[in-house]
């Protein structure tokens, strides 16, 4: 098994830089890439204790392996699967699934990694690699996008190195479990990088605009996989020292809130599912032990969410009200919003049902609301208006026929998934459980139909500017090392 | 004192990537914060003794420890790497917005 982990790290690297020689098997090579980390994921679940590997010597690489990590591999393996076999006949070089295949690799190192330099290598490959995915067009606009996020994560990831310095000074190695000797400090440092770099509560705010204006293949990687590599590390300290589980606790319920609260108000499709995921990382931190099952079940639902933004004819609500959508769309993009909002027969359901039965008293209010505002903000989707267009129409709306293969064969995997992932909790059918999703998506609909649905409150944009969100950084730091003190 | 020091250079560091107007004074300010990061692996390095541990005969004095001066190489070509690709992305900016201003980039490029 530990050769085996070592060949699943190096791989996708390896195989990354192959693909420039070999640039005819450019898709194929990152296919693999994705397949084997699914491969290794299925390995992970039949462990029975988790796996630790420790190179070189206490100050050196530190690997931890388990089934939690388990969940998040093989999200990030499907979800790069999908997007490549979506990408597989449009027009796109080799250096763009070169770096698919990095950034793929980077995801995996970052959540497998157990210390704290590791993980500061793991994720600065991550940026760079996802700062040239987001900027492949060229455009003025997606560089300056993605030059904001990679401004933003390598200023947060400074932060973090002081903070990895102090954990060291205090135990002699980088270990997760060195934070428990260390200083305060060092924690709230420690943790302000990775909140930036997961895009959560108001750390998260360079996060809508940036998986909005990528390309929808890019932001469904981005938002399917790659903001989980910052969210496990958060969950795996979580775990393993309990003092810390309080702290992350309060901003799963924080940030849950927080990112529906946008959701709900907004009126571009993007943006809506961009915030909605700030909300869904929430969800996985407010109950750290079982948060796996919920990030499969969000990665899934969420790239496809943005796979299909993509073909949609419009990005504005208003006007995709007045213009039908594809039938067969439609309901791809129906199944995935009743899945996320917690309807049975989806996985989404069972991963809702497992993340309430885990919360602590004080967090059940919290997120019973956040999960009505789900229910608000994709009633969005579901109550578009849809017919079946003519061919003539159709071919319109999915631009080109060879796109559709692929688009269609990624939903297949995406959606099928959503449908298989059910399977892992089935103990989640009783009465009670299936009641009150139902309940929540029936007041959430009755909400947006009477309320929500008309009204047009536009929220202020200024918190996104460049300047703020670095300033927003020290305020963050604050509010964590005062968290760590009490 | 040393430690202070380091502080101030991260610290001025970041207040400049908040205050400076232009892209590149940002790119600057930001490599000033990291040097006041990679100052503080030496300084932490250095606690002990600053002697460079090869072990060979007796020791002349206390050894510094390697491992955070190991550990912050990575760092420094990893922000060396990343500041060529922010530069080459100003690089480009740069043909339409020749002052570089961030608050002009920022409006013309946000819908």
């Amino acid at each position: 098994m530990t050769t085996l982990t070592l060949i699943w790290v190096t791989f996708p690297f390896l195989a990354g830089f192959i693909i420039y020689l070999f640039p005819r098997l450019d898709r194929s090579l990152a296919l693999t890439g994705a397949v084997a980390s699914a491969a290794f994921a299925a390995q992970l679940f039949t462990l029975r204790s988790p796996l630790t590997l420790r190179l070189l010597d206490h100050f050196g690489v530190n690997l931890l392996l388990d089934s939690l990590t388990g969940f998040f591999v093989l999200t990030n393996a499907l979800v790069t699967a999908a997007v490549i076999i979506y990408c597989w006949r449009s027009s796109r070089t080799t250096f763009f699934y070169a770096q698919t295949l990095i950034l793929h690799g980077s995801v995996n190192a970052a959540l497998a990694c157990a210390d704290f330099i590791s993980l500061y290598v793991a994720l600065e490959v991550l940026s760079i690699a996802a700062f040239l995915l987001i900027a492949y067009p060229r455009s003025d606009r997606v560089i300056w996008v993605g030059l904001r996020y990679l401004f933003v994560s390598n200023v947060a990831m400074l932060f973090y190195l002081v903070g990895a310095v102090l954990v060291y000074k205090a135990h002699h190695s980088f270990d997760f479990i060195g934070l428990r000797e260390a200083p305060p400090e060092a924690l709230a440092l420690i943790f302000m990088g990775l909140l930036v770099k997961g895009g959560i509560f108001v750390s998260g705010l360079w996060l809508p605009l940036t998986h909005s204006e990528s390309e929808s293949p890019v932001s469904a990687l981005m938002s399917g996989a790659v903001v989980k590599a910052g969210v496990l590390p958060l969950a795996r300290c979580a775990l393993l020292l309990e003092e810390v589980d309080p702290i992350i606790r309060v901003f799963g319920v924080g940030t849950a809130l927080f990112g529906v609260f946008y959701a709900v108000f907004e009126k571009d499709t993007k943006r809506m599912l961009a915030f909605h995921t700030v909300s869904q990382l929430g969800f996985i931190l407010a109950a750290p032990e079982v948060g796996g099952f919920y990030a499969l079940t969000h990665g899934l639902v969420k790239s496809a969410l943005f796979l299909i933004a993509g073909v949609l004819p419009s990005r504005n609500f208003k006007e995709l009200q007045n213009q039908p959508i594809h039938t067969p769309i439609w309901i791809a993009l129906a199944i995935a919003s009743f899945s996320i909002s917690g309807f049975p027969l989806l996985s989404g359901f069972g991963a809702k049902v497992l993340t309430m039965k885990n919360l602590l008293p004080w967090q059940v209010v919290g997120m019973n609301l956040a999960a009505l505002g789900t229910a608000i903000s994709f009633a969005k989707f579901i109550f578009l208006p849809h017919k079946n267009l003519g061919k003539a129409e159709a071919a319109q709306t999915l631009h080109n026929s060879p796109l559709k293969v692929g688009f269609w064969t990624a939903m297949g995997l995406l959606v099928g998934g959503l449908f298989v992932a059910n399977l892992i909790y089935y103990d989640a059918y009783s009465l009670e459980n299936v009641v009150k999703p139902l309940a929540t998506i029936a007041i959430g609909w009755l909400l947006y139909w009477f309320i929500f649905g008309r009204i047009a409150i536009k929220l202020p944009r200024m918190f996104e500017q460049f300047e703020h969100l670095i300033g927003v950084m020290s305020l963050s730091l604050i509010l964590l090392f005062w968290m760590a003190l009490a | 004192m040393l430690e202070a020091f380091v502080f101030l250079t991260i610290l001025l560091g970041f207040f400049g990537i908040i205050f400076k107007k232009n892209l590149i004074m940002k790119i600057i300010s930001m490599d000033v914060m990291s040097t006041g990061v990679i100052a503080y692996y030496v300084v932490v390095a250095a606690r002990e003794g600053v002697f460079t541990p090869i072990l060979a005969g007796d020791p002349k004095g206390a050894y510094a420890d390697p491992v955070p001066q190991a550990v912050i190489l990575t760092a420094i070509v990893i922000g060396f790497s990343i500041q060529a690709l922010m530069l080459v992305g100003v690089m480009k900016l740069a043909q339409d917005n020749p002052t570089l201003e961030t608050n002009e980039i920022e409006r013309s490029n946000t819908p």
